[in-house]
Formats: structure tokens, C-alpha cells, sequence
């Protein structure tokens, strides 16, 4: 594979996957720092990863893996912050709200609470709960994770019961 | 709220209204990160097997100069420890973990990686200072016996012994206590992690 279809699928990739990547990221990472921190190892991994990728799994299958598994071996106490490095991310809330995008503040609180209440859970749990709030089949889960399609059902009841339990007064049932 | 109306509040929030991100500078940093990662894995293996190279020349200019085998010990334990390196960074390499494969498969591919790890750091004395230590031993009880005083020969060689003791004893707890210090603790996360997916 040579650096430009490389360079081009990551590209693609990058146009057509963000909104996962970042969720996984604000899933799993809560200060802003973080998050720029295993975003740039997450992309990273992202880009090595290209060369291996041949098709055979689904392509958000490939990306929740590498997202997913570098979150988990990513570590606070080690990161290292690049000498010179320039922050990429910018996670403030614009000022300005385009009225397509409009979220009602609630909205927004809720999925804030969301994310909080999924930094709670255990990291493979927490993996779980974002792709199942991102609607990803069972099948898929279960590649992603290299268990079985039954456990997934029976963690997901769980992990829902945890999240109704840290968003009470928030929402009511899961 | 049911948990259809959360997945659809989820799935309508847009993460990236709030992102700002410059895909060409993104681009040259994941470059540049990238580079800067195999630089270092690179450096770091070059700089355990070359001191081991660097200390085998030594010896063997050693040898040569004073025509004297002993120093020759200490290239056989130099290029035995330098060669344990080499093969076992080729074979482990093999077996790193890859990123892009399951979970619980990366989980466990890890958690071989840092028993590995852990039984390297154990086993210290017997593929890392044994070698060394017969070496010098060996090398520096032969030169001192060769003195003309016996009685300093045998007072030297007890010192010289004492010394290589001392420090092969600092360099063993040092790597014992980055058994407990670093590696344990991560064996129990990455453990702890296989449970959390296999429990039902």
C-alpha cells in the first residue's frame, strides 16, 4: 500500500467516522487534555492499523477495535504530552449554534451526564454502553469485543440498570 | 424517558458541532508521532544489545593486546546475554499484541506480553548477571591468583567478589521492585479487564 491510499483512506475514514472516535474518546477520557491525548494515540493507532486492513471486518468494526483497544491500554499516569505538540481538539461548547444542529440545553445536559455516567462503568462495560447507545447490532458488539452474542445481551441489561441508576432524576427508566 | 428516546437524544448529538480540527495538521502529527514511536522503539533496543556489543569489542582489544584468553569469558557472556536480547525481542515482537483485533484477544495478548515481562525481570540472575557474573568472576579470580603475593591475591579477590556482589544485588532488586512497582499492578488491571468480559 503506498502512503497516498493510506493517507486517502485514513482521510476517508476521518470524514466518515469522527463523530465514533470522538465519542469513544469523551467515553472514555473526561478533561479536555485527556481527550486530546488519546485522541492523538487513537489516531495514531488508527493510521498503523490501515495497512492491515483488508476488508474482511466491516470498516467501523476495524475502528471501534482500534479505538476501543488503545483506549484501553492508554493510561493517565502515562501519557506523554509532545514537546511542541500543538493541541488538534477543541471540545468547548461553540458560542454560536447553527439552527440545524440545535440541542436544547437538557439535551445537551443529559448527554453530558451520559458520558459521565459511562466513565463510571468499567472500561470493556463502557465500550459496550457506546456502542450500543450508537445502535450497533449485537453481531457486530460481539466482534468488536471477541465474546459471545448471548453475554452481550445479559451485560447490556446490566449496564443499562447502571446507567438508570447514576442518571436517576435525570431519566426515569432503561 | 425510555432507553429508545436516550439512544436517539445520543445518536442526534453531534460531537463534531463542537470539534475543531485541522485534517493536515492532524496528518503531520500522527506522522510525526508515528516516527518518533519507532524511533524510540528502535533506540531503546539498540542501546541494551549495543552495550553488550560495545563491551564484547572491549574485551576481545582486552585479549588481544595482553594475549590473554580470560577476557575472552566475558566476550562469551556479552554475546550470550547481547544474543538472549536479540532472540527474544524478535519472538516477542512477533507476538505483540495488534490493535485491530478483538478486545478480549488484545486483552490477552497484553496480559502474555506482561507475564513475559514479569518472568523476564525474575529471571534476571539467570540470563542477565549469572553470564556476567561467571565472567568477571572467572576472568578476575584468574588474573589475581596469577599475583606473585598470594595472601593479597586471596584478600583482592574477596574484595573484587564482595563489590560484584553488592552491585548484582542492587541490579536484582532493582528489577524485582519493577515487578511490583509497575508490572503487577498492570497483570491485575489487564486481569481484571478478561474477567469484566468474560463475567456474566
Amino acid at each position: 500500500m503506498t502512503a497516498q491510499e493510506q493517507e486517502a483512506i485514513f482521510r476517508r475514514w476521518l470524514a466518515g467516522h469522527l463523530g465514533l472516535l470522538l465519542k469513544v474518546v469523551r467515553g472514555c477520557a473526561a478533561s479536555p487534555q485527556d481527550q486530546d491525548d488519546l485522541f492523538q494515540d487513537v489516531l495514531l493507532q488508527l493510521w498503523s492499523s490501515i495497512p492491515a486492513f483488508r476488508g474482511e471486518a466491516k470498516e467501523t468494526t476495524w475502528i471501534y477495535r482500534v479505538a476501543f483497544n488503545t483506549a484501553l491500554a492508554w493510561r493517565r499516569v502515562e501519557r506523554r504530552r509532545r514537546e511542541g505538540q500543538e493541541r488538534l481538539l477543541q471540545f468547548e461548547v461553540s458560542p454560536r449554534v447553527e439552527p440545524s444542529h440545535v440541542e436544547s440545553l437538557a439535551e445537551r445536559d443529559l448527554v453530558e451526564r451520559l458520558y459521565a455516567a459511562i466513565r463510571q462503568l468499567p472500561k470493556p462495560d463502557a465500550s459496550l454502553a457506546l456502542m450500543h447507545l450508537d445502535g450497533v447490532s449485537y453481531q457486530e458488539m460481539a466482534e468488536v469485543l471477541g465474546i459471545s452474542e448471548n453475554y452481550i445481551g445479559v451485560k447490556l441489561n446490566r449496564i443499562r440498570k447502571r446507567l438508570a441508576e447514576q442518571l436517576k432524576g435525570v431519566i426515569h427508566e432503561l | 424517558m425510555s432507553f429508545e428516546d436516550l439512544q436517539k437524544t445520543w445518536q442526534s448529538h453531534n460531537p463534531g458541532a463542537t470539534v475543531t480540527l485541522d485534517a493536515d495538521l492532524l496528518l503531520k502529527e500522527v506522522r510525526r508521532n508515528q516516527h518518533h514511536f519507532w524511533s524510540m522503539i528502535f533506540w531503546r533496543d539498540a542501546r541494551e544489545v549495543g552495550v553488550c556489543f560495545l563491551m564484547a569489542l572491549f574485551f576481545v582489544y582486552c585479549a588481544a593486546r595482553t594475549h590473554d584468553w580470560t577476557p575472552y569469558l566475558i566476550v562469551l557472556a556479552c554475546c550470550a546475554v547481547g544474543g538472549f536480547m536479540i532472540v527474544d525481542r524478535v519472538l516477542e515482537r512477533r507476538k505483540q499484541p495488534v490493535l485491530n483485533e478483538a478486545l478480549k484477544d488484545c486483552i490477552e495478548s497484553s496480559l502474555r506480553q506482561v507475564n513475559h515481562q514479569i518472568w523476564l525481570l525474575r529471571n534476571v540472575l539467570w540470563w542477565y548477571l549469572s553470564p556476567f557474573a561467571a565472567g568477571l568472576g572467572i576472568s578476575g579470580a584468574i588474573a589475581m591468583w596469577r599475583a606473585r603475593h598470594a595472601g593479597l591475591a586471596v584478600t583482592s579477590l574477596a574484595v573484587y567478589l564482595l563489590v560484584l556482589a553488592v552491585i548484582y544485588w542492587g541490579i536484582y532488586q532493582l528489577n524485582q521492585y519493577a515487578v511490583r512497582k509497575t508490572l503487577e499492578p498492570r497483570r491485575q488491571e489487564l486481569q481484571d479487564l478478561v474477567a469484566g468480559l468474560e463475567q456474566n
